[in-house]
């Protein structure tokens, strides 16, 4: 055991002690100098492309809660009321998952492409509707991208709340069709309500997975058009590998961390005075 | 007919007995077509990326088919020679292949002493380990990338086989497993004095045959895909996995559209193989999880 201790201890706790020494620090590359307090934590603020960052991330959230949380729910509902060719739905709906992060990204890039030949726009053509300009419209980069990462993740999601479903007592079902529910208020009262706490466990993890987005932009947009994309992680990416400031790069780790710390905290608390 | 199979339907809200009403057999049907929408949606992006690799780069930007005009393999071929895919396949084995060990060899050993041999102070360790599910990962990144970089591993293959050793997920798989196995068998062990190493060896691993399936499959697939660190560590040293040379293409100017699209295909064909053998484990392990993989 402690072998794994002692990776644990490099590879996931020690960085984040390292990660608030770092923050306190002025240091060129690696080479720590003299301690600087909070200065870095005030440059992070002062950067023009902070509260862009900022601002983006929650609207990932934002629209992650639109999109990315309701479609694995649709997608399972609609699933367990399908009987032919079961196997061949799950595991399609799956194969989007076990695409790697930055396959999946270049390849929406495609998806993507502006002008007659992008994909998209080929297909919407065919529709007879007008090109568009997907990624490079500053409204849409956000929704898109998010779309991106429903694309890849739902399916697994979709397959835990699958899971959910079927542990639900069937007699529950029975018996409310005895009482003369229909399939529909069936799903309202019985479905839903059984999925609710698994719901809000997925919602949780998903947010605390959005708000460290970083492929995404980086690869489809590069945070443009004009900042509209940029992220918080892709920040702190920018600090630490374009321009090698290591501390300013950790002292902005240091605050998602916090931020994070505060967001589940504030869901054990919802979570709890719901259940009591 | 297309109604008989639900006879047997026991899960989810709508039941045999409900379709005598035309109304809920019309929704059956729609619903249905719904599931063939979402599975061509999902599958749609895949198959375009794997025929267009067949095309060459005027009949990607000028031309609006989906299908290309011929299949001909040596333009996967020509792409993987220029690029020399053989050498970054060769790197991202070496890579999986450390990782998987790892991944199984130290998650399996903390499981192991956590779940069966409880030495003081499981407890803590454990809720430590539980904390690590809730720290974001990439929040460590940067100074464990200068930590590595302190201690002189840059352009090793060392650091990614051991950080698929950390994995709390995997921990707590393991450790739901083993708690689930039979007591009696590890408490007879110990009266005849078998040492916890060789009752790990010899009692526990071949207990647990499907679990340590199901993590070194996740553990291929997430070695495979992972990106940052790879990319960090590696880059430049002759050692870059698919991925990191994947990215590179972002930057690279001496490459078109089409190379890019034959290296994403490049990129996706080993998971798929994966997938494709072992996806009654990998679907059930998700579901069984409760946590993407």
């Amino acid at each position: 055991m402690l072998p794994a201790l002692i990776l644990f201890a490099f590879f996931v706790w020690e960085p984040l002690l390292e990660s608030v020494r770092l923050s306190m620090y002025h240091a060129k590359g690696v080479q720590l100098l003299d301690f600087a307090w909070f200065e870095n934590y005030a440059d992070v603020f002062r950067h023009p492309d902070f509260w862009p960052a900022i601002r983006n991330t929650f609207l990932y959230i934002f629209w992650s809660l639109i999109l990315g949380f309701w479609i694995p729910i649709i997608i399972a509902s609609l699933l367990t009321e399908v009987v032919h060719f079961k196997g061949l739905f799950r595991t399609g709906i799956y194969f989007p998952n076990i695409v790697p992060g930055i396959s999946g990204v270049m390849l929406w890039g495609f998806m993507f492409r502006p002008g007659k030949t992008g994909v998209l726009n080929i297909l919407l053509g065919h529709l007879g509707i007008d090109p568009q300009l997907w990624l490079t419209n500053p409204h849409l980069t956000i929704p898109l991208i998010v779309l991106t990462m429903t694309w890849k993740a739902a399916g697994s999601t979709a397959l835990v709340y699958m899971a959910g479903i079927s542990s639900i007592n069937p007699e529950l079902y029975e018996a409310a069709s005895i009482d003369g529910a229909k399939p529909f208020q069936r799903f309202l009262h019985i479905t839903l309500p059984g999925i609710l706490s698994l719901g809000k466990m997925l919602l949780i993890l998903q947010i605390i997975s959005v708000f460290q987005i970083l492929y995404e932009p980086l690869v489809m947009t590069n945070g443009g058009p004009n900042n509209a994309s940029i992220s918080i992680m892709q920040l702190v990416y920018k600090y630490a590998f374009e321009d090698f400031n290591y501390p300013m790069a950790a002292a902005l780790s240091v605050l998602i961390c916090l931020i994070l710390g505060v967001l589940t905290m504030v869901y054990f608390r919802v979570t709890k005075k719901a259940d009591d | 007919m297309f109604f008989k199979k639900y006879r047997k339907k026991t899960e989810g809200a709508i039941r045999f007995y409900d379709l005598h009403s035309p109304g809920t057999r019309f929704a059956t049907v729609l619903i249905f077509l719904a599931a063939v929408v979402f599975l061509v949606i999902a599958l749609f992006p895949m198959f375009w990326v794997a025929v267009s690799g067949f095309k060459d780069i005027q009949e990607l930007r000028l031309t609006t088919s989906i299908l290309p005009k011929s299949f001909d393999i040596n333009s996967y071929v020509k792409t993987w020679n220029d690029f020399k895919f053989g050498k970054y396949y060769l790197n991202s084995f070496i890579s999986v292949a450390g990782g998987v060990v790892c991944a199984l060899l130290f998650n399996g050993t903390i499981a192991y002493v956590l779940a069966i041999l409880k030495p003081r102070g499981h407890k803590v360790v454990f809720a430590l380990v539980m904390w690590s599910l809730l720290i974001p990962p990439t929040t460590g990144i940067v100074a464990l990338f200068v930590n590595i970089k302190r201690i002189g591993l840059t352009g090793s293959f060392l650091p990614l086989w051991l950080s698929m050793g950390a994995n709390a997920f995997w921990v707590v798989l393991f450790k739901q497993f083993f708690e689930g196995l039979p007591r009696e068998y590890f408490e007879a062990a110990q009266l005849d004095g078998c040492s916890d190493w060789r009752m790990f060896w010899n009692i526990v691993l071949p207990l647990s045959k499907p679990i340590l399936m199901v993590v070194a499959i996740f553990a291929v697939t997430a070695a495979w895909s992972d990106f940052l660190l790879p990319y960090l560590v590696l880059s430049g040293s002759g050692k870059e996995t698919v991925m990191v040379r994947l990215f590179n293409f972002r930057t690279a100017i001496k490459h078109t559209d089409v190379d890019l699209i034959r290296a994403i295909v490049f990129s996706v064909i080993p998971p798929t193989i994966i997938f494709a053998i072992f996806q009654k484990q990998i679907t059930q392990g998700i579901a069984a999880g409760g946590i993407k993989g």
